[in-house]
């Protein structure tokens, strides 16, 4: 698992990022709201965890900047444990979940367990983005029409919409999708892709992958408005 | 039994036959040019005169050729069944440029698919022919109903059409979310394979 962190505490930081990594967890720590904003748009992160007080830009408001560019990733917030407020607030702007401080190690490393049980057994059941729905126990992708997808497919465009509009580079790709023993190449994907834009296009959805053959590739909402409709009399 | 068609029945068969075999010239000159061909297999049927009166009756049409030949416009039916989804669009573009019919209708349930799953493009053809028709013309000009869809489509719609005439299946909603489902995983394969010729011809 993935995580960015975002604590201006450097001793706090140090000790989560050291815990995390023993538990095999790959962590990227930041030290104030504006770097987690410009990590997140770069990167793929399958948690973030975010304190609420941080110079330059709180915790909050880097959490609704993320989620405004449509990034729809798993986001832990940290709060004082008298803030009722905070928590209220963080969840409202788009947190999945909050841990009071302080809180002790072994409960943040049960919540990420408790976490990743969660993803590896469901990942997010219903997914939109645009004008397309990603049913991804169904393995089935709806706009103006429907059509299944194979499970490889389902993970891809699952992780496409979790992070929509970021260029997202072939070998993250083929982590998510695929386990480590599979003898995955970038042009096995590419085909993956195409598979995925010929479904999405056959949808009539207004979503594109936009990337060359080799990547990265990037799920964009082209809604121009036009809805084509499918009966002309002429 | 009521002569729907009148003195216009004998012709319907003969049309449809000679709609066929232009269907087969664009073919020939498909594969002359040295590119697949446009489709699998060509079926065509006259409506039953039964099913006319049927159809004229239910839509509140008059009893007459003039119901059946012009209100109705599927007294000839002819379908198109092709190997991939790139065929059916091929075959469309030329019937649009063919200069012995003119499209008068269409309607794409391959890219916008019934509830139920049915997927298939369906065309009104005005086909000049050299036969009397219902206006006094000596050669008049016929509707000829087109349906065009891949194998797998049409494979779909034999199943969904038994299920719809077998009126005693025990949990008709089941069997229908199940023939759904299975008309978006042809639509998949369909896709798949298009893709898979695409990228095999990448380069050509």
């Amino acid at each position: 698992m993935r995580i960015l962190l975002a604590e201006d505490e450097k001793e706090l930081s140090r000790v989560l990022v050291t815990a995390m990594r023993s538990q095999g967890y790959d962590v990227v720590p930041v030290y104030n709201g504006s770097e987690a904003v410009d990590k997140a748009d770069h990167g793929v992160y399958d948690l973030m965890i975010f304190d609420i007080m941080m110079p330059v830009m709180t915790g909050i408001e880097a959490l609704k900047k993320i989620r405004s560019t449509g990034d729809q990733t798993y986001v832990i917030m940290l709060t004082a444990m008298s803030e009722i407020d905070d928590k209220v607030t963080g969840l409202d702007a788009g947190a999945d979940d909050y841990i009071t401080k302080p809180f002790s190690l072994k409960e943040l490393l049960a919540r990420l367990r408790s976490l990743e049980r969660r993803s590896e057994d469901y990942t997010n059941d219903v997914l939109k983005f645009g004008d397309i729905t990603l049913d991804s126990n169904e393995q089935r992708l709806e706009s103006f029409n429907s059509i299944s997808l194979s499970a490889k497919e389902t993970k891809l465009l699952n992780l496409f919409i979790l992070n929509a509009n970021k260029k997202i580079d072939s070998d993250i790709l083929i982590d998510h999708a695929w386990d480590n023993d599979d003898d995955i190449d970038r042009d096995t994907l590419w085909i993956y892709i195409s598979y995925l834009r010929q479904k999405l296009q056959s949808v009539n959805a207004h979503v594109e992958i936009y990337g060359e053959k080799g990547g990265p590739y990037q799920l964009i909402n082209t809604n121009g408005g036009d809805s084509n409709d499918s009966e002309v009399s002429l | 039994m009521m002569e729907i068609y009148g003195e216009f029945k004998p012709y319907l068969s003969q049309i449809k036959d000679d709609v066929m075999k232009k269907l087969a010239v664009l073919n020939q000159q498909e594969i002359e040019k040295n590119k697949n061909k446009l489709y699998e297999h060509l079926i065509g049927r006259v409506k039953t005169e039964d099913s006319m009166v049927e159809k004229c009756q239910r839509k509140g049409f008059p009893l007459s050729p003039e119901g059946a030949l012009r209100e109705c416009k599927d007294a000839i039916g002819i379908r198109i069944v092709c190997n991939f989804i790139d065929d059916v669009y091929r075959s469309i573009d030329l019937l649009k440029h063919a200069d012995w019919c003119e499209v008068v209708k269409e309607k794409d349930y391959i890219t916008r698919s019934k509830p139920n799953g049915y997927r298939s493009y369906h065309l009104i053809l005005k086909v000049d022919t050299p036969y009397p028709y219902i206006d006094g013309n000596t050669s008049g000009c016929y509707f000829v109903e087109v349906q065009l869809r891949t194998i797998a489509m049409d494979s779909w719609a034999s199943l969904e059409h038994e299920m719809k005439y077998k009126h005693s299946i025990e949990n008709p909603e089941q069997i229908g979310k199940e023939l759904k489902r299975c008309a978006d995983q042809l639509a998949s394969c369909d896709v798949q394979m298009q893709t898979i010729r695409q990228l095999i011809h990448e380069n050509d």
